[in-house]
């Protein structure tokens, strides 16, 4: 490797690289893409609610009726302009109990939340605890008993094991 | 080290013995499950004034509940093709010849649900009901209700509030004796 | 025609099945414990007979029901609920898997399939004890799906006599070719991993789980897998020209379903590199084996017993108690082997460094697994508070939506860096070298898109992660085809690239198409065009189309002043149901899908039309499509083929020439 190759990909390199990326990340992050249309509106709405004769399809995605009905609804206060996207929502959800898809935070419905949280959490947790521990079996130094032992089985003096080389 | 060697020795045991708690209290849980019970259902609008019916009319005329108001109105959401909704087409023409003897009988009003003039008329051209018949062609007065499925029935009182539901078929009886007893006792 | 011999012979048929699946998971082991004993293998002779008996049963069970469908044989009930005499012979062909019952018989033939073509491949290796005992569960679960169906699932039930025509197949499932495709293949993926799994359970049972029966069942775990992928995404594809919402995936039990099996699948597929080139990780990739058909058989009790909907339904219909307990009985027996001989058949062996390509699929597994437990809780958990508490809840789009972007971001940051890694261990100049140009591709791909206007920090990490990872890949195919010539195209690692590719595509273009996916409601007038995001439509006029089955009203809107596009609303007479139909005009950056929405009143001249423009949706099916061929590559042997003799921790032997090409 010649050293201008090297130097391309050193440390200063990327780590401009980096910069250059959250720069261009938070800049693209709180970008504003807009006002919201009214179909738009319209559709996030509908996504937030389920369809009341069917079975766990959002308004959004559901062409049952009751669905056309409701999103109708949804359209033509939103084209009146006079509720907040929540206030629509508590509208439908007021008249269609249980309707709302993201369950809330509190009491049982909060452990479906909490649980795929701590599963990751014990997942990457338990990982690590394997390398420490495989980590730990490696560093075990070898006795000169153990040495010997080994010489001694394979009916020759010590022998250099050949790591695996740096491949794919 | 070696009681780190026996707890892993024993980690396939341990995670299987834990994963079998779990789906075992999966399936106790489906065992004890409690069937449903369907009852006159509740809704938020209980009690409160009944939200706005403005529409025309299955054969041509107006409609406003608000002007109903002093007598006793109950609203049918109705469809032709829905098998209860036939079923209890009966017991409501019988309901409605009763109140219409009565000097304050209730009004019978039905509410189109997602069908069309041709064949709601057609149904009662066959089966009979002169009473009103309101068109909702997007749904608008069934969402402000909270109806899904019909058929239900709402009985709304002279003030204009809302005091029973009733999701599913009817019979004229149980409307009848339901609004006599809260006409007994105000 | 009518002569109603299909009910009693296709009946007969399940009864042999029955039987020879039976005594062929008797005869397997028997024949198990003769040959362990030491015995001469007498019993062996056995099993391909009643393999290719049941094979014959599933197969005519089958036939038996087409050619009552073919037929219009309404003396079976199933003919009745979903025949019809005006259903178009494709349709009706299909129509036999349009339900429960006969899909029931779908399975049966794909088992049927794979017992035949299984015992066929191990003829001459039947008398080894492990192979009788996969034969053995195989068998025994060919035994489960006869008795449903010959049980609480008979599609040859006897129908209420004097009925001359029916309602046909779900209107759905009548007008895209797509359902000729989607169930067949889909089964195939999920009765695939079937093979796997048995051979997971004699591992268990005989103890060997360190042999070469990993690398003999490696390609049809491979295949298994490119099957439940291809028809995971069929299925998209389906819900993306059929039900008209314009989405791909909606997070509903039964999509989940698929789901659940091919995220363990994945880890599989990845896991069992390191068992292969370490030696390490047996017992859990065992466990991924025995989790992945169990989530098939849970996927395929949730979605058939009704229980999702309501978790009373299942009680009425015999079919969900049946499946729950073949369910609680197959997922007894694993985690029965796996608490019993998992912890003496553990490997010995280290993992030297996170840093490393072990350390890379051991975090894959971990995200996959999260993943899956997601899943299957958002699917359940309604289903669990009802049982609870007796009130509903809904998990649906928003939290699956909420929990995946993180994980998908992860698994994107992953596939960044994973293949680039080496074995063992990894030094961080090694990094930084060949790192370099894939993640120039990422700041190109984020530049571009900044440029094309998008916004929002979760799709532009997703264009970024994608580009880099793209780099990755496509860096290890270079290379390889450098050195290998078209070689380097085939082989678990270089056709794994190409998968990933793929794989890249489909998570960008889902990226795009979920966040920026603009919709607008058009009141089009005859003649009058109106204008949205850039394109013009114009209403043309109306055509109506009537034929024995449906009548069809379509709207023929132009777009951009060029051919026209015809979204339609279809009344099926027989079922009274009104099916919307999208009309979509796909281009490489965006398709453009349109909706005919009703009320449909010709005769005003006027249509409510619903426009939805939509990016990059073809770089789905175009990274489907990768998927697809990067499977079949990585299913060729690669370079170095390894017999199944060689165990399978020795050290490769290393040639300096090929320092850094695609080594597995």
């Amino acid at each position: 490797m010649s050293t201008k190759q090297s130097s391309l990909k050193s440390w200063p390199v990327w780590a401009a690289m980096g910069i250059i990326v959250v720069v261009m990340l938070v800049f693209g992050a709180l970008r504003d893409s807009g006002p919201s249309t009214q179909a738009e509106r319209v559709d996030a709405i509908a996504q937030r609610l389920a369809c009341p004769t069917c079975d766990g399809e959002s308004i959004y995605v559901s062409r049952a009726p009751a669905a056309e009905a409701i999103r109708n609804e949804i359209a033509r206060q939103v084209a009146a302009g006079q509720s907040a996207d929540n206030e629509i929502v508590a509208y439908i959800e007021q008249r269609f109990p249980g309707s709302l898809l993201l369950p809330r935070a509190e009491g049982v419905d909060s452990l479906v939340w909490i649980l795929p949280v701590v599963v990751l959490v014990l997942g990457f947790g338990g990982l690590a605890l394997a390398f420490r521990k495989w980590r730990d079996e490696a560093e075990a130094q070898a006795t000169e008993a153990d040495v010997a032992l080994v010489a001694e089985s394979l009916g020759t003096t010590e022998s250099s094991e050949k790591n695996d080389r740096d491949d794919d | 080290m070696s009681d780190r060697k026996v707890t892993s020795r024993r980690i396939s045991r341990n995670v299987a013995i834990a994963v079998a708690v779990v789906v075992g209290a999966f399936f106790v849980v489906l065992a004890v499950s409690k069937p449903r019970t369907d009852t006159d259902i509740s809704t938020p609008l209980l009690g409160q004034p009944a939200p706005e019916v403005v529409s025309d009319l299955v054969g041509g005329g107006e409609f406003d509940l608000s002007r109903r108001k002093g007598s006793w109105v109950v609203l049918n959401f109705f469809n032709s093709t829905c098998v209860p909704c036939i079923n209890e087409h009966p017991e409501l023409v019988v309901f409605d010849k009763e109140q219409s003897t009565l000097p304050d009988g209730a009004e019978l009003v039905t509410i189109v649900n997602d069908d069309t003039d041709d064949a709601v008329a057609a149904f009662f051209e066959k089966n009979g009901g002169g009473w009103p018949k309101v068109r909702d062609p997007d749904g608008t007065i069934a969402v402000s209700f909270g109806v899904a499925r019909v058929p239900e029935t709402w009985v709304i009182d002279p003030a204009g509030f809302v005091r029973v539901r009733y999701a599913g078929e009817v019979t004229s009886n149980e409307l009848t004796a339901r609004i006599n007893g809260m006409k007994a006792t105000p | 025609m009518n002569d109603g011999l299909a009910g009693p012979l296709g009946r007969a048929a399940l009864l042999v099945g029955v039987i020879a699946a039976a005594f062929g998971a008797v005869a397997s082991i028997v024949s198990a414990r003769e040959t362990a004993a030491g015995e001469e293998a007498r019993t062996a002779r056995l099993i391909p007979r009643f393999a290719a008996l049941a094979f014959a049963a599933a197969f005519a069970a089958m036939v038996a029901m087409e050619y009552a469908m073919i037929t219009r044989d309404f003396s079976l009930q199933y003919v009745q609920d979903h025949g019809s005499r005006s259903t178009p012979a494709f349709y009706n062909f299909a129509a036999v898997w349009s339900a429960l019952e006969g899909s029931i018989l779908l399975w049966i033939l794909a088992l049927g399939v794979s017992l035949a073509v299984v015992t066929w491949r191990y003829r001459r290796k039947l008398n080894d004890p492990m192979i009788s005992w996969a034969m053995a569960v195989m068998f025994i679960v060919t035994l489960f799906f006869f008795l449903l169906s010959f049980g609480p699932a008979n599609p040859f039930a006897e129908g209420a006599p004097g009925v001359t025509d029916g309602p046909g197949p779900n209107p759905l499932l009548q007008n895209h070719i797509l359902v000729m495709f989607h169930p067949p293949i889909l089964y195939l993926g999920y009765v695939g991993f079937t093979v796997p799994f048995a051979f997971a359970i004699a591992a268990l049972v005989t103890g060997r789980v360190g042999e070469g029966w990993l690398i003999e069942t490696r390609r049809w775990t491979l295949f298994a897998w490119g099957f439940l992928s291809i028809g995971i995404i069929l299925g998209g594809w389906w819900s993306y020209e059929v039900l008209g919402w314009s989405g791909v995936w909606a997070w509903d039990p039964v999509e989940n379903a698929s789901l659940l099996p091919w995220l363990t699948g994945t880890a599989y597929i990845h896991s069992v590199l390191v068992q292969e080139r370490r030696g390490m990780l047996r017992v859990w990739n065992l466990s991924l084996l025995l989790a992945t058909f169990s989530l098939t058989i849970l996927g395929t009790f949730l979605t058939r017993s009704g229980v999702v909907n309501s978790v009373h339904a299942f009680s009425q219909s015999g079919i969900g108690p049946f499946l729950l307990t073949f369910f609680g009985i197959v997922v007894a027996v694993s985690l029965g082997l796996i608490a019993w001989r998992g912890d003496a058949l553990r490997s010995p062996g280290a993992i030297d460094s996170p840093v490393s390509r072990e350390g890379a699929f051991l975090a894959n597994n971990v995200l996959f697994s999260v993943f899956a437990f997601v899943v299957l809780l958002g699917t359940v958990f309604p289903l669990i508070v009802e049982a609870l508490q007796d009130r509903q809840i809904s998990v649906a789009e928003p939290f699956f939506d909420t929990m995946s972007t993180p994980l998908g971001i992860a698994m994107l940051a992953l596939m960044c860096i994973a293949p680039v890694l080496p074995w063992r261990k990894a030094s961080e100049e090694l990094l930084r070298e060949r790192l370099f140009w894939p993640a120039w591709c990422g700041i190109a791909a984020l530049v571009v898109s900044l440029v094309v206007g998008a916004s929002g920090l979760a799709p532009l990490l997703a264009f970024t992660l994608g580009g880099f990872a793209g780099g990755a890949a496509l860096r290890q195919v270079v290379l390889a085809t450098r050195r290998q010539g078209w070689r380097g195209l085939v082989g678990r690692a270089n056709g794994g690239m190409i998968v990933h590719l793929g794989v890249i595509l489909i998570s960008v273009a889902l990226s795009a198409s979920n966040s920026y996916t603009k919709s607008q409601d058009l009141r089009l007038e005859t003649g009058v065009p109106a204008s949205f995001e850039g394109h013009t439509f114009e209403l043309i006029g109306f055509k109506e189309e009537t034929d024995a089955r449906s009548s069809a009203v379509k709207a023929l809107v132009s777009i951009d002043g060029g051919q026209a596009y015809a979204p339609a609303v279809t009344k099926f007479t027989n079922m009274g149901m009104n099916v919307g139909t999208p009309s979509v005009k796909t281009t490489f950056t965006h398709d453009i899908y349109l909706t005919l929405e009703p009320p449909v009143k010709m005769d005003s001249g006027t249509a409510r039309i619903k426009v939805y423009i939509k990016p990059l949706i073809l770089w789905m099916w175009i990274g489907a499509g990768l998927m697809a061929i990067g499977t079949i590559l990585a299913a060729f042997p690669g370079k170095r083929r390894r017999r199944p003799t060689d165990p399978t921790s020795a050290p490769v032997p290393v040639d300096p020439a090929e320092e850094d090409s695609e080594r597995v």
